[in-house]
């Protein structure tokens, strides 16, 4: 997928960061997406998933190491700021605005940009067209997968280049799942470069363009999706020796 | 609002008082020349006159409250240096002697800056290090002593009032009365309530602060630069606690701690009305106030905040999560 001539949209280099003081999550980690590229990042529980997208976002404080975005170094600038550049960022739980409606939601997707409003909700309604049965719906009494596609179409409001997305398929039933990863491959397919932690790991590096497997904070592999499924070590480590059969 | 529909069901029983008394006053004997029905009514102007003062220091607090989730310990020293600044720059011999509105003007500027200074020099530093809440809850503790102390030494002890509008001879409205600054007093409180209400719900700021009320991470993600609408807070905040103040130390007096002997009335109407809900602490705060003066009807003046606070016991046995407050959504 990439190629040497393009300059990577993000590009995070050996990344050190943490909630505690003098306790770091990630220890040197790094994640690299080119333009219109679809990027997971896998890894067991307490990996530093999370955490990675946080801090490339600008959530978290960055101890040392370096984010650029299309090669502005954007390190420990404020998140807000980075929504100002095209990147949207979908929390993993509470994601959207419970006591707000859908199209309130929407609206502050757009808060830097009210002008916009009108068309973008147009067009994210045809994209996700239980939004628009639903307009009037408060977020909070909408279920699980529906509240997932309000989150992704609020953070796509902006008309982001980078999606992140930090495990867009927790805590949902089987069936939503799929149709989470399905309309994810649709964003990316519309445009937009994407990178994603899931803890579904299998879903997920199905498909992506490529993945890295993150361990004890490090980046332990990195390869395509594809290989990375079939990988003996992977498998055996983070999907399951059931993945085998497949 | 969707809200206002709950204010009515928060009200109603001190209608029923209010529409109830008549009946009562005529049997029983009728003490210093005024029937119980004026005198209860008169208690409930006093209180909602007091209760609409507690309101607008009350709503800085709540607001700080939810977007930082920081109990504010010091928000009372934002009210008491409200009023003595104002004192100060209105009937101190070494102040210049200013109108009073004038002198309320820059207070209110002034308490704006003294919030805005305790976001940049204590909170944000203190917060960006990861010094836990019940850290800074402590710290906070520690700056209303100080500021307190401080205006102790500067003020004094001795409870003074302002030049303009000191004594005035009540407007007779048949059974009650109220003196032409209460009555203004009251109705402006009313109006900055009004006024509160709609820049939360209407303006971009509001819906920005509305917003990392809810989650602060969602608001980051949405654009909003959190960091100025905390500083925001801060401000707003502390330029309503010292217009309270002076409000207070128009009708009333001031005095050194002043603020801090209000803060547990504030508490109380916060928590009463649902905590980290702007509108809650408007409305809690009411009740405080009406209660607080109602009670003294019955029962000797000096308790009559411990009857505002058992009222607040009261309610939460019955809605722990306060008048406006919503219950924890799971899952």
């Amino acid at each position: 997928m990439s190629t040497d001539d393009q300059v990577p949209i993000l590009a995070a280099d050996d990344v050190v960061a943490g909630y505690l003081p003098g306790v770091d999550v990630l220890r040197g980690c790094s994640v690299r997406v080119e333009p219109g590229e679809l990027v997971g990042v896998i890894g067991p529980n307490g990996a530093g998933k999370s955490t990675l997208i946080k801090a490339v976002f600008g959530l978290l404080r960055i101890r040392a190491g370096s984010v650029r975005l299309l090669g502005e170094d954007v390190t420990n600038r404020p998140a807000h700021e980075q929504v100002r550049r095209g990147v949207g960022y979908v929390p993993q739980l509470q994601n959207v605005f419970p006591a707000l409606t859908v199209e309130e939601n929407l609206r502050m997707g757009i808060y830097l940009r009210p002008g916009a409003f009108a068309r973008r909700s147009a067009e994210l309604e045809e994209l996700f067209p239980v939004l628009a049965a639903r307009r009037k719906q408060k977020a909070g009494s909408m279920s699980g997968g529906e509240r997932q596609m309000l989150a992704m179409a609020r953070a796509l409001m902006m008309e982001p280049r980078l999606l992140l997305l930090d495990e867009p398929s927790a805590g949902l039933s089987p069936a939503h799942q799929d149709l989470v990863f399905e309309r994810v491959k649709g964003i990316n397919g519309a445009g937009v470069a994407v990178l994603m932690v899931e803890q579904n790991a299998r879903r997920c590096l199905q498909i992506c363009h490529r993945g890295y497997v993150l361990d004890q904070g490090r980046n332990a592999y990195t390869d395509t999706g594809t290989r990375l499924l079939h990988d003996e070590k992977v498998i055996e480590l983070y999907l399951g020796t059931l993945a085998r059969v497949r | 609002m969707a809200r206002s529909h709950i204010l009515l069901p928060a009200l109603a029983p001190a209608l029923v008082v209010l529409f109830a008394s008549p009946a009562w006053g005529q049997g029983d004997e009728v003490p210093h020349g005024r029937g119980f029905g004026a005198r209860l009514l008169q208690a409930l102007i006093d209180g909602i006159q007091f209760g609409v003062i507690i309101a607008i220091t009350a709503v800085g607090l709540s607001l700080v409250f939810g977007t930082v989730h920081l109990i504010n310990f010091a928000h009372g020293e934002f009210v008491t240096i409200g009023a003595t600044f104002a004192f100060f720059l209105n009937a101190s011999p070494a102040g210049p002697g200013w109108h009073l509105v004038p002198a309320a003007i820059a207070a209110v500027l002034f308490g704006a800056l003294l919030g805005g200074a305790v976001d940049r020099v204590i909170w944000r530093p203190l917060h960006a290090r990861g010094t836990g809440l019940i850290n800074l809850f402590i710290v906070t503790i520690g700056l209303s002593l100080l500021l307190r102390h401080i205006v102790l030494v500067l003020y004094g002890t001795r409870p003074a009032s302002f030049v303009q509008y000191d004594i005035q001879e009540a407007i007779d409205l048949g059974p009650v009365g109220i003196t032409p600054r209460d009555l203004t007093v009251t109705l402006l409180s009313v109006l900055v309530l009004f006024g509160v209400a709609a820049l939360l719900q209407r303006t971009r700021i509001g819906t920005a602060v509305r917003a990392v009320s809810v989650n602060r991470d969602l608001a980051e993600a949405s654009g909003i630069d959190v960091q100025r609408v905390v500083l925001f807070v801060w401000m707003f905040g502390g330029a309503l606690a010292a217009l309270g103040g002076i409000f207070f130390g128009l009708e009333e007096i001031i005095t050194w701690d002043m603020g801090f002997k209000l803060l547990l009335l504030m508490f109380a109407g916060i928590i009463l009305g649902g905590l980290g809900s702007a509108y809650g602490a408007m409305v809690g705060s009411l009740v405080i106030g009406i209660v607080a003066q109602v009670s003294s009807l019955w029962f000797p003046v000096d308790l009559q905040y411990a009857w505002a606070l058992l009222v607040l016991i009261v309610v939460l046995l019955v809605r722990p999560q306060g008048i406006l407050g919503r219950p924890e959504r799971v899952g």
